[in-house]
């Protein structure tokens, strides 16, 4: 069952244009690995399929609903959807946890379990405001709340960016447990490694478009 | 429906339990958002009081009469709506890309209301410029904020192309530098440039209504307009300056005796002449005082950037020392009328002479 299907999709931005005609599905339990050059859209991709980045052309459709499309869609597909976007930068001003409450009540579902607070070390960033925290924190945190649900895509920009050795393995574990149940996973990354401790499909962005 | 799904997590219970309440998007939306905007707003809204009691005080004009000469005049109209549109395009801005808000256009969210809200904050934070316009011109002065409003929209959704950077060929240090400086200015200071020109504009607007409402003329009408431009003009000069620290700090003083100063009371000047036409003779008395309050404040605020170039508070020594030039050049022209104007710049170039040591 596909999850994810992007169709011919292009982003403009600042007047250029970043990514067009790209074609791709994520099926159910699959992990797809983005990877291509700085600069050649991956995170443009990301946050267009994660319904942050309007695209110029092209459907992307996240659980049978359009991501861009009509009020019940735009719904139905983020609360199928998890997001941990490149700058791991949601509003500073949240505690951690605020952060997380409001993901489980914007997707209707459960705030961090146990399992997930000890992988990750939540529960030592609990009453932290993001904007105090360093990036690896940061993304620990985002990653907390993309996992809330957990949601049937995980859409993650650069996820291991900032993360220690043993966050980076608990990582690696999450997202595997994740596709195990039946989840999808998109995600960027230029390491290599990772993909392949992840066993991930990759998908190969084309060169930045002059 | 959308309400129905930012239930609160309290309700959950595997999560230890820290009383934060609701956590909805549409507050953290708001706070995001509409706070910040109102936090720019807020500055604005200290400015136009300033120039409020300046223009509208005791001996002032109603609101209609400076309506009404907008109205009738179109020098008066364009630099008004202009003015206005500098500054709050950079608030506008804020609100209508909402960039503080990403992330939360990943979660399902309600649409409809974070749309009026934002409207209503695009015309609510403008309450100075609508109480001018309602209170003095009724229904078409309603005509007018809508107007105004749709022009600053397309002002603040408007994304400059990116201009295709050559390869730098800086011969010498000081060109290298002088590249730097205008680099960060236009790249990383847009909205502190537009604000800036707006609030140029605004002084040299205030003082021409001000000149021209209680009938000054020549060396009279210089120094009440040059006191009304050197206090105005802080806010501009200020923001510029910080962004120029920002850059390099070494070489701000720099930037603050040779560009900002001069450049921003050039365009209050020119402001200035739109309103007091067609006296001559006091523009040029006006532009000559504030040319030369403008050089002894250049000289006033590089002594006090050079003086804090090594200290971690030198942004707010900078906010506090161009409020200080700006207020003892008003003491001096309100004490000693337009020969204030050399007491000033004695006391400006003495500042510079007792530059600490080690400074460079």
């Amino acid at each position: 069952m596909t999850v994810l299907h992007v169709d011919k999709l292009a982003v403009r931005r600042g007047g250029r244009t970043i990514i067009e005609d790209i074609e791709l599905d994520v099926a159910a339990g699959e992990i797809v690995g983005v990877v291509g050059k700085n600069g050649c859209g991956k995170s443009t991709l990301l946050a267009s399929i994660a319904g942050v980045l309007a695209p110029r052309d092209g459907r992307v459709t996240v659980d049978g609903a359009r991501v861009w499309g009509s009020r019940r869609d735009r719904t139905h597909s983020r609360h199928a959807l998890g997001y941990v976007p490149e700058g791991a930068d949601p509003p500073g001003f949240l505690l951690a946890d605020e952060l997380w409450s409001l993901c489980a009540a914007s997707r209707d579902a459960e705030p961090p379990s146990q399992k997930l607070r000890d992988a990750l070390g939540l529960d030592e960033l609990r009453a932290t405001p993001l904007d105090r925290m360093s990036l690896g924190q940061r993304r620990r945190t985002c990653l907390g709340a993309a996992f809330v649900g957990p949601p049937k895509l995980l859409v993650l920009d650069e996820p291991d960016n900032g993360l220690d050795a043993k966050r980076l393995d608990a990582l690696v574990g999450l997202v595997k447990e994740h596709a195990a149940a039946g989840g999808a996973t998109i995600l960027a990354s230029h390491d290599a490694l990772m993909l392949e401790q992840l066993d991930a499909r990759v998908f190969q962005m084309r060169d930045p478009v002059r | 429906m959308a309400d129905a799904m930012h239930r609160s997590s309290s309700s959950t219970t595997s999560f230890p339990a820290t009383a934060r309440g609701d956590v909805r998007w549409l507050d953290v939306w708001t706070r995001a958002v509409i706070v910040p905007a109102g936090r720019r707003a807020s500055a604005i809204w200290v400015g136009t009081a300033i120039v409020a009691a300046v223009i509208f005080g005791p001996t002032g004009m109603r609101p209609s009469d400076l309506t009404g000469l907008a109205l009738h005049h179109p020098g008066v109209g364009a630099t008004l709506a202009v003015t206005w549109m500098l500054i709050y395009a950079p608030t506008a801005r804020m609100l209508l890309r909402a960039d503080g808000a990403a992330f939360l256009r990943s979660l399902p969210g309600p649409r409809v209301a974070p749309f009026l809200l934002g409207v209503a904050a695009l015309f609510g934070l403008q309450a100075p410029w609508v109480a001018l316009w309602v209170i003095g011109e009724g229904f078409v002065g309603i005509a007018v904020i809508i107007l105004v409003t749709l022009a600053i929209t397309l002002l603040a959704r408007w994304r400059p192309p990116r201009a295709r950077a050559k390869w730098p060929n800086w011969r010498h240090p000081g060109a290298a530098l002088r590249a730097i400086q205008l680099r960060a200015l236009r790249r990383r200071a847009g909205d502190a440039l537009v604000r800036g020109i707006g609030l140029a504009i605004l002084a040299g607007a205030t003082a021409g209504l001000f000149v021209r409402n209680n009938e000054l003329h020549d060396a009279a009408a210089s120094v009440m307009g040059a006191a009304v431009i050197a206090i105005v003009l802080v806010p501009a000069e200020v923001g510029v300056l910080l962004v120029i620290l920002g850059a390099h700090r070494e070489t701000a003083w720099l930037a603050a005796i040779a560009v900002v100063q001069l450049v921003a009371t050039a365009i209050a000047i020119g402001a200035a002449a739109l309103i007091i036409e067609p006296d001559t003779s006091t523009v040029l008395w006006l532009a000559g005082t504030s040319v030369c309050v403008a050089l002894g404040s250049a000289l006033g605020c590089a002594r006090m950037l050079l003086a804090a170039e090594e200290l971690p508070s030198i942004a707010s020594r900078t906010v506090v020392g161009s409020i200080v030039v700006a207020a003892y050049a008003i003491v001096c022209l309100g004490l000693f009328g337009i020969f204030g104007v050399a007491a000033f710049g004695a006391t400006a170039i003495l500042a510079i002479a007792t530059i600490p040591q080690g400074s460079s």
